[in-house]
């Protein structure tokens, strides 16, 4: 019943490179601010906020990314990996959120990472 | 359903960790990695490569910020007893949580979209016919908008402006 949707998949998918400002599709963004919560503090949005989030996750993106680029620098490569993520994750306070999902994949912290590897062994 | 709005924490009858996530679609979970992937590479230099497994752990932070800055914008409504969540309540959200740096361009961002939308108003029953398919009342304007953007009707006029505004330093070049 509940497909990528009409507009989500053909107008942002569809048309590729062609997609101005919104380069993430407000549908799904929507979907994802409902999840929030545990589904039951969310009730309405308003039709300002996955806008706003279209845009704040390009920043974020933009921002995680060259973080982890760096990282990767330091390290003499030129393909970025997970592991990059995780240690940017780690070096930069705003992202503190962000350390549980992504210490999994770091060995610089091998008691955290085989604590959460214990809980989330259904996921391998 | 909601009968105790007190303890946001309280029902927890159906944990987020331990509920089957094969059940839960990947695509109402995340954002299209190709839309990520495509920004991850516009922030790197022409050389670098991305592994797939990158663009996937960024592609469930964002999904993890989104619901981190949602979250912290809903506690706010509840305190103040309101039932929307709108734009002011992710700004203060995104301040209040560290991305007081996102704030400016956002503010920038929003009101050249408002602008659009003004402008888009009138002309904007070229996305009827995909609107009408959609019952949300409240996407309908996003899906026409969406839809004038990939026209490319006035985002090519506004742009340059924008980053005007975001980078007036830039060398007399």
């Amino acid at each position: 019943m509940r497909q990528a949707g009409a507009y989500s998949g053909l107008l942002c998918g569809g048309i590729s490179g062609k997609m101005g400002p919104q380069a993430l599709p407000l549908a799904r963004i929507k979907k994802i601010m409902k999840k929030s919560g545990s589904g039951e503090d969310v009730k309405m949005i308003s039709g300002e906020a996955p806008i706003i989030f279209a845009k704040a996750c390009e920043l974020f993106i933009q921002e995680i990314t060259k973080r982890s680029w760096n990282i990767t620098l330091k390290g003499k490569r030129r393909t970025l990996h997970k592991e990059d993520v995780a240690s940017a994750v780690i070096a930069t306070d705003i992202f503190d959120f962000l350390i549980s999902l992504v210490s999994n994949s770091v060995t610089a912290v091998p008691s955290a990472a085989a604590t959460i590897m214990e809980i989330q062994t259904d996921e391998s | 359903m909601a009968e105790g709005p007190a303890s946001p924490g309280g029902g927890s009858h159906e944990s987020g960790e331990q509920s089957p996530r094969s059940n839960i679609r990947e695509q109402d979970r995340f954002l299209p990695i190709a839309n990520i992937s495509r920004i991850m590479k516009k922030a790197l230099p022409a050389n670098g490569k991305i592994a797939k497994d990158a663009k996937e752990t960024v592609q469930e932070c964002v999904s993890e910020f989104i619901s981190f800055i949602t979250s912290e914008a809903s506690d706010k409504c509840q305190r103040e007893k309101r039932k929307t969540i709108n734009g002011d309540d992710l700004l203060w959200a995104m301040a209040t949580l560290g991305f007081e740096e996102y704030i400016d361009p956002l503010k920038i961002y929003l009101s050249r979209y408002r602008e659009m939308e003004g402008d888009t108003k009138g002309s904007a029953k070229g996305g009827d016919a995909s609107a009408k398919k959609d019952i949300q009342s409240s996407s309908n304007a996003q899906l026409a908008h969406q839809g004038s953007f990939s026209q490319g009707v006035t985002y090519p006029n506004t742009q340059p402006q924008a980053q005007h505004m975001m980078v007036p330093m830039q060398g007399p070049e």
